[in-house]
């Protein structure tokens, strides 16, 4: 491991991957404070650039963007009050008033350390617990592998939007658009209604360039009006501010219970399918303001506002590809983007993947490290070049990345059909978009398609017993917190209000706890006697209690 | 009458794209070989994407509809997609006339009638709309074939590869 780790040391720090990273970094922070350019779009238009170069040096720069992008939406949040990403909504809540309080280098000093300390801590994790994680990846069959990919989709549904119903649908598009073309296994052509070019399916990348970036853009542009105008208004914004980071840091590390909470936080969110920084970050801004002595002091300024939600969504950005690399599972838009990208060089994520690309996957995690040191080193270069993007008006900015778009989408594979392909997506996702469909369940539908398909043909192909899904330990864990995730906006909803919501995590406990009973060995079995005591300790708590419900958090949760 | 709910109408479209395709489910090859017949799994996709979309027609017809948004009525209809319909009307021409202006060309008009279209209608701005399509569109052409080693498209009207 060691001599791994020293290679990747050696190709991530020459001196072109450093600079790669850096011009990734800031460009990722740049984008993450721009308001209306989410992260994701960020590392989907770098993505093109990539094509070219070697996978570590690809996706050292991918990494710097999203590191980038995380750390970003704090400066257009605490300078101007509008987040410039859904990831940095609760680091306004205290940035803002800080900086209006005429602290502004120690607001930005705060929230750029805990960025770093939240990522550095769930790096330290992704290098610890993924290559574990994948050796646990490694007792899937296809049944717990199609069953992953369910749950996958059900939790990214419920999470995504108001209506679950539509959440669903997009979740089933996704996975219906990934069987136009060629079938993997059998090689028969399906719905290509005798177009050639429709017999090689559809490529991810322009598929997902198209329903996420060009229908975003366009969404944009809706407002003519405000399309004219420039991106915000940050002509108020004092771009000689001096970040006071002795004293940040200081703040930071006194508050390190705050920090390690919201990082493990953050982290845990991170490793959920389709939970992003957008929900961590307000989940631990919650939890800090109850765990808090002065809860009062939260609005106003207090310094705990900002660690907690910028620690933790850096912190998820570690979760999400632990999970990527170890299960081959993507967490998020961002992840199913560089899944993309490592796909471009032949690489396909899976329990093996960091076994046997030992070397790539060390870099990752080298790569995602460094990016930190270099997000605290640029952030003060970009508060200037932050200030001068945001006086172009979107309509500028929207038609040179929509060419872009087409040039970096012929890129992939020289081919035209690929631009028409961006096209009729691009359409696609506009009108999903207008008509309140959520994007993320669609596009991990065509992400996780055929590894469902595979996956399941590979099941049927070992034994044609159906019961099989239910009766191994793994496949059942999936299948029931995939019914439960289902449930989940019911449960959201009425939380605080209905008294059934007080039984609804002791069942899932309880429920969890049966498939870990069923695996070998003393661990599991163990965690679900821990889990099935505390599910009945809940329940005893509740009955005492007289099951009176409580208003619990005022924020609630959804994807960008 | 009662204003047709937007969801209503959604959910039947739909169902009618699932029975299209259901349909064309039926044509796929069924191939002696292999375990799983490759209509299988596109089956029971329509099958669940079918259920979702029933579930969302009950849903809108129980639902009462929403009022419409004001801003909807001022802006009236179409009018309100008209930034997005250019764009779409111009990159669609500029695919089509690909083979012929090629990618420099042609991402330079798309830029700058994209730029004009959407921005200030005034012909003082169209000299900048112009140095804008130029500059960026060479500077991206110029990285990805000089760069990337990418050949993008010349186009029958400027050959240059």
């Amino acid at each position: 491991m060691i001599e791994t780790l020293i290679h990747a040391f050696s190709e991530v720090f020459s001196l072109g991957n450093l600079a790669l990273m850096t011009i990734g970094v800031t460009a990722g922070l740049i984008a993450g404070a721009i308001p209306g350019f989410t992260i994701a779009m960020a590392v989907v238009l770098t993505l093109p650039f990539t094509f070219g170069l070697s996978p570590v040096e690809g996706l050292s720069t991918m990494i710097g963007v999203f590191v980038g992008g995380l750390s970003g939406g704090l400066m257009s949040g605490m300078l101007t009050g509008i987040p410039g990403t859904p990831s940095s909504i609760a680091t306004t809540f205290d940035g803002f008033p800080m900086a209006r309080n005429g602290k502004p280098g120690l607001a930005l000093g705060l929230g750029v350390w805990s960025s770093f300390f939240g990522g550095i801590f769930s790096a330290v994790l992704l290098v610890t617990l993924a290559p574990r994680l994948a050796v646990i990846g490694l007792e899937f069959g296809p049944w717990d592998y199609f069953s992953l990919v369910l749950f996958a989709l059900t939790i990214t549904a419920s999470l995504s939007g108001e209506n679950l119903v539509k959440g669903m649908i997009a979740g089933a598009l996704g996975l219906f658009i990934a069987t136009i073309g060629e079938d993997e296994v059998n090689g028969v052509a399906r719905f290509s209604f005798g177009i050639d070019d429709l017999e090689s399916g559809f490529t991810f990348l322009p598929v997902l360039i198209g329903l996420f970036a060009f229908s975003q853009l366009l969404s944009d542009l809706q407002d003519r009006v405000r399309a004219r105008q420039p991106l915000m208004d940050a002509s108020s914004a004092d771009t000689r501010i001096k970040i006071e980071h002795l004293k940040a840091i200081r703040m930071v590390l006194a508050r390190w219970t705050n920090l390690l909470r919201s990082s493990v936080i953050g982290v845990f969110t991170g490793v959920l399918p389709a939970a992003g920084g957008s929900i961590s970050n307000i989940l631990a801004y919650d939890q800090a303001k109850k765990a808090s002595k002065t809860p009062e002091k939260f609005g106003t300024g207090t310094p705990d506002g900002i660690i907690a939600p910028e620690s933790a969504n850096n912190a998820t950005a570690g979760g999400a590809l632990i999970t990527m690399m170890a299960l081959g599972i993507p967490g998020d838009i961002v992840t199913a983007v560089m899944l993309g990208a490592l796909l471009i060089h032949n690489v396909q994520p899976s329990p093996t993947f960091i076994s046997d690309n030992s070397d790539l996957a060390y870099a990752i995690f080298v790569a995602f490290f460094l990016a930190h040191f270099i997000m605290i080193g640029m952030q003060s270069v970009t508060l200037r070049l932050f200030v001068l993007v945001t006086r172009i008006p979107m309509y500028v900015l929207a038609s040179v990345i929509l060419a872009y778009c087409s040039i970096g989408v012929f890129a992939l594979n020289n081919i035209t059909y690929d631009i028409w392909v961006l096209f009729v997506f691009g359409i696609v996702g506009y009108v999903m978009r207008q008509l309140g469909f959520p994007l993320a369940p669609i596009i991990l539908g065509v992400v996780l398609g055929h590894v469902a398909e595979l996956n399941l043909s590979r099941s049927l192909a070992i034994d044609s017993d159906l019961m099989l899904f239910i009766s191994r330990p793994w496949s059942l864990f999936f299948l029931i917190v995939s019914v439960f995730s289902i449930g989940f906006p019911w449960f959201q909803k009425a939380r605080g209000t209905k008294a059934w919501t007080l039984a609804y995590i002791p069942v899932l406990l309880a429920a969890v706890s049966v498939p870990l009973f069923m695996m070998e060995g003393f661990v599991r079995p163990i965690i679900g006697v821990a889990l099935l005591a505390f599910s009945a300790y809940l329940l005893w708590r509740s009955a005492a209690s007289g099951w009176k419900v409580a208003p619990e958090g005022d924020h609630k949760v959804h994807l960008e | 009458m009662a204003r047709l709910n937007r969801d209503t109408l959604v959910a039947l479209l739909l169902l009618v794209f699932c029975g299209v395709m259901i349909s064309a489910s039926l044509e796929i090859e069924e191939t002696n070989y292999g375990t799983m017949p490759s209509s299988v799994w596109p089956q029971a996709v329509l099958g669940v994407l079918t259920v979702f979309c029933l579930a969302l027609l009950g849903q809108s017809i129980v639902k009462a509809p929403a009022p419409a948004p004001e801003e909807n009525t001022k802006s009236g209809g179409i009018g309100r997609y008209r930034n997005a319909i250019t764009v779409y009307v111009l990159f669609f021409l500029f695919l089509l006339t690909m083979p012929y202006l090629g990618m420099l060309i042609g991402g330079v008009g798309f830029v700058f009638l994209s730029l004009t279209l959407l921005g200030e209608p005034e012909l003082k701005r169209a000299p900048v709309h112009l140095a804008i399509s130029i500059g960026t569109i060479g500077l991206m052409w110029g990285i990805f074939t000089f760069g990337l080693g990418v050949l993008l498209p010349d186009g029958e009207l400027l050959q240059l590869n």
